[in-house]
């Protein structure tokens, strides 16, 4: 679908696409300031507008972070899962609601820490709940879950929305994510988050994948588990 | 009454502080919006290319084919350059581009539109 209205697959006008979207809306929504009466309103206007810059803001740093990975500058830390899905909900529940979407959280694991950098794992679960917000229909809430599965920690965000194709998700299964529109698994979508969240993902040495359900998609991540405890 | 046909949330609040002033129905993909053609036919269309489900081209196409939906005025809302795009072809009144339109210049295609 991208190909037939970009004419071309390329990347570089993907990214370019993705960042059109946010930045637009956040000038269009400066310049409808002169229609707004209410003070109520114009503060609304101006929280939507910081929502959907920081989206795009989160996008360029995401897509910095990838020119850097190869360089090697992520350390790998016990992290607590818990405090970096908090940290995204908080980040994301303006964006949701303006969205008229909702983000719910059920976690399983209590203190177990998983070996990963936490920079690195907030943009994946942050890319995989936009995904969720995006794609997931408004009757009922996306879900980020963290619990153990088998010797690793699984983090996944659950959303209600279209479910991925059998072929896209052979191709995540089989590790096959060589660039965006590999995984541009559902109509309107580049899948640029979601090539984030694949590159960091594997760079942290986590397992990324998705489960199909009948009326939607999980998309996770798997981590090893760190020796420590988390004191909180 | 004009269709939106726009998946992305922020931009229909956008629409219904903009275009305030008209009886606007939105839909977040374009086979809801030809689903909905069948009951009524509407003044007027504003349609982004890059949707969930079929894309807006596809969605004019399908209009087109119908003989009552032929002359249905319609306004592309896009975000996608799409100076090659079959405009005529199609009948599409306006094509707008979202990162440089204003809202004036909005509001002048629909009321060029609605004529």
């Amino acid at each position: 679908m991208e190909s037939e209205v970009f004419g071309a697959n390329s990347s570089a006008i993907i990214v370019a696409h993705e960042l059109k979207g946010p930045l637009s809306l956040s000038r269009q929504l400066a310049l409808s300031l002169d229609f707004e009466d209410s003070i109520d309103g114009a503060r609304e206007i101006g929280h939507q507008i910081a929502a959907t810059s920081e989206r795009a803001l989160r996008q360029v740093e995401d897509l910095t972070r990838i020119a850097r990975l190869e360089d090697a500058m992520f350390e790998m830390e016990p992290v607590n899962p818990r405090i970096v899905c908090d940290e995204v909900v908080s980040e994301l529940w303006r964006l949701f609601r303006f969205n008229r979407r909702e983000l719910m959280i059920d976690y399983r694991n209590k203190r177990r820490l998983v070996v990963a950098n936490r920079q690195l794992l907030h943009s994946v679960v942050y890319n995989f709940c936009l995904n969720a917000m995006n794609y997931g229909g408004e009757e009922l809430p996306s879900l980020i879950s963290i619990y153990e599965k088998y010797d690793k920690i699984r983090i996944d965000v659950r959303d209600y929305g279209p479910t991925v194709p059998t072929k896209i998700w052979r191709e995540i299964k089989n590790g096959f994510v060589k660039k965006p529109v590999d995984i541009a698994m559902r109509p309107g979508s580049s899948g640029l988050g979601l090539y984030i969240a694949a590159k960091f993902a594997n760079y942290m040495n986590g397992d990324f994948g998705l489960v199909r359900h009948r009326d939607g998609t999980s998309f996770y991540i798997d981590l090893p588990v760190s020796g420590q405890l988390s004191l909180v | 009454m004009i269709f939106v046909i726009e998946d992305d949330r922020g931009w229909e609040k956008y629409y219904r502080r903009i275009l305030k002033d008209y009886k606007m129905e939105f839909f977040h993909d374009g086979v809801e919006a030809i689903a909905a053609m069948d009951e009524e036919v509407p003044e007027l269309v504003i349609l982004d290319i890059l949707l969930t489900g079929p894309t807006g081209f596809a969605v004019l196409n399908e209009m087109r084919s119908y003989p009552e939906l032929a002359e249905v005025p319609v306004i592309i809302v896009t975000s996608v350059s799409i100076k090659d795009a079959p405009s005529e072809q199609y009948g599409v009144t306006e094509v707008l581009d979202k990162g440089k339109m204003t809202p004036q210049e909005l509001i002048g295609a629909v009321q060029g539109a609605l004529k």
